[in-house]
């Protein structure tokens, strides 16, 4: 019963984030048309904006209401609140099993494409900027809700690789949909790949971005509109049944062990000299 | 020293069942407020989905505590809403029925409330500092990810033919 009266104390925070929440749930999901493409704007991100401006490290004016204890008692609770979520995700996976199977070799394998980010990103990243462990969790998936929880679960979304991961979340949240609008519109008029390829390659993000992605996609091919929607939502079921399971066992290990080979030598050189 | 943290972090966190149990009542209880203001489901139906979506994770954490092998938590709870919901599990359709009344966006908009109240000095040190590398790092991840999804995809059917 300590953590009750630990959390009445904390009364502060759970009533702000109540509010900032329900604030952000009436506003809804905004869509700014930008040409090919629209900037996605949804609640959960004016709530991280809206509680960012109420934090005294953020805003020192406005740190009357919320404290640093507040602040201290916020970083823990992230990862509860992230587990009710998990949960209503697994079960959008276990009625769709069926479909999951049939969808195919194919399907399964562009999983695995996923690992691209480590080839492109991660050397830009660690070699190319310079950049320290942030590298991990900005390079290692897409980003989405699922490898927020990953990074969470797993370093907590405060410590550097939760700073990797939630920079490239907010990126893709915001800007998302015109990316890869613009890439699907780009991919499918150098005319090379098959367009069912495309399609798939469109599941691998969130439903936002799906939406655009096909978007483009059926601009450029409108004869395969209906294969192309099919294979992308099968696509993205398939991203939400794997993606967890493909980031936490197989993309996140590779890129701490390339960083812990690499990279991480150097920090420990550099904390060596800083020693000496 | 950061290494040896990486490793640590493999072995079983020891959870406070009782304390996860009532700080996840609350945060279920933030979670309906948004259910029920954002995407308007109803009280009642959200509700009886987020008693649903609370069991999975309690009985994940459950299987953190005491499963013979160590999952992170969030592994657990997701397998415990797969296997709750197969078509072949004993009354799955019900749960699916209730779990269906809890929108899933609405549940991360709390979660990012508490992130955006957690961010502490040192955050907005490394944000101001790797901001423009961020955002050139996040275009080559999306750019990454769909273009080795495409090559995969592309092989794959030239390989079967079809």
């Amino acid at each position: 019963m300590n953590a009750l009266r630990g959390q009445m104390g904390l009364w502060k925070l759970h009533l702000a984030v109540i509010i900032i929440g329900a604030i952000a749930e009436l506003i809804g999901i905004r869509k700014i048309p930008l040409g090919i493409g629209a900037i996605l704007l949804l609640p959960l991100l004016y709530a991280f904006i809206m509680a960012a401006l109420m934090n005294p490290n953020v805003m020192p004016k406005f740190g009357k209401f919320i404290g640093e204890k507040e602040v201290k008692a916020a970083s823990p609770l992230i990862v509860i609140a992230i587990m009710p979520f998990i949960a209503k995700f697994g079960t959008t996976i276990g009625p769709a099993i069926e479909t999951i199977i049939e969808a195919g070799p194919a399907l399964l394998l562009q999983e695995l494409g996923n690992l691209g980010t480590i080839v492109l990103a991660f050397p830009l990243a660690v070699w190319g900027l310079k950049m320290g462990r942030e590298a991990i969790g900005a390079t290692f998936s897409i980003a989405r809700e699922p490898n927020l929880a990953i990074i969470a679960d797993r370093y907590t979304l405060k410590s550097p690789e939760g700073a990797g991961v939630m920079g490239v979340y907010v990126i893709g949240t915001l800007f998302g949909t015109f990316i890869f609008a613009i890439l699907a519109s780009l991919f499918a008029s150098i005319d090379v790949f098959d367009p069912r390829a495309l399609a798939m390659a469109c599941g691998i993000g969130s439903g936002s971005m799906m939406a655009a992605c096909t978007g483009a996609l059926t601009e450029v091919v409108p004869t395969m509109k209906d294969e192309i929607l099919a294979l992308a939502g099968a696509s993205n079921l398939l991203t939400y049944a794997t993606g967890l399971y493909a980031g936490l066992f197989i993309a996140l290990p590779i890129v701490e062990k390339l960083y812990n080979a690499t990279a991480g030598k150097r920090d420990l050189a550099a904390a060596d000299n800083k020693g000496a | 020293m950061s290494d040896s943290v990486v490793a640590k972090e493999t072995t079983r966190p020891k959870i406070d069942l009782v304390d996860h149990a009532i700080v996840l009542i609350i945060v279920c209880l933030v979670g309906l407020v948004m259910n029920t203001v954002g995407p308007a489901i109803p009280l009642m139906d959200g509700f009886m989905g987020m008693i649903v979506i609370y069991l999975i994770s309690m009985a994940g954490l459950i299987l953190t505590r005491f499963a013979p092998f160590y999952l992170p938590s969030v592994a657990w709870i997701s397998l415990v809403g797969i296997v709750a919901t197969l078509p072949w599990t004993p009354g799955s359709e019900w749960i699916v029925a209730q779990a269906k009344s809890v929108n899933f966006l609405a549940l991360a908009t709390p979660a990012l409330a508490y992130a955006g109240f957690a961010i502490a000095k040192k955050e907005i040190e490394v944000a101001k500092h790797s901001g423009w590398k961020l955002a050139l790092v996040a275009c080559l991840v999306f750019l990454g990810t769909y273009a080795g999804s495409v090559l995969v995809a592309e092989a794959i059917l030239k390989l079967q033919g079809i």
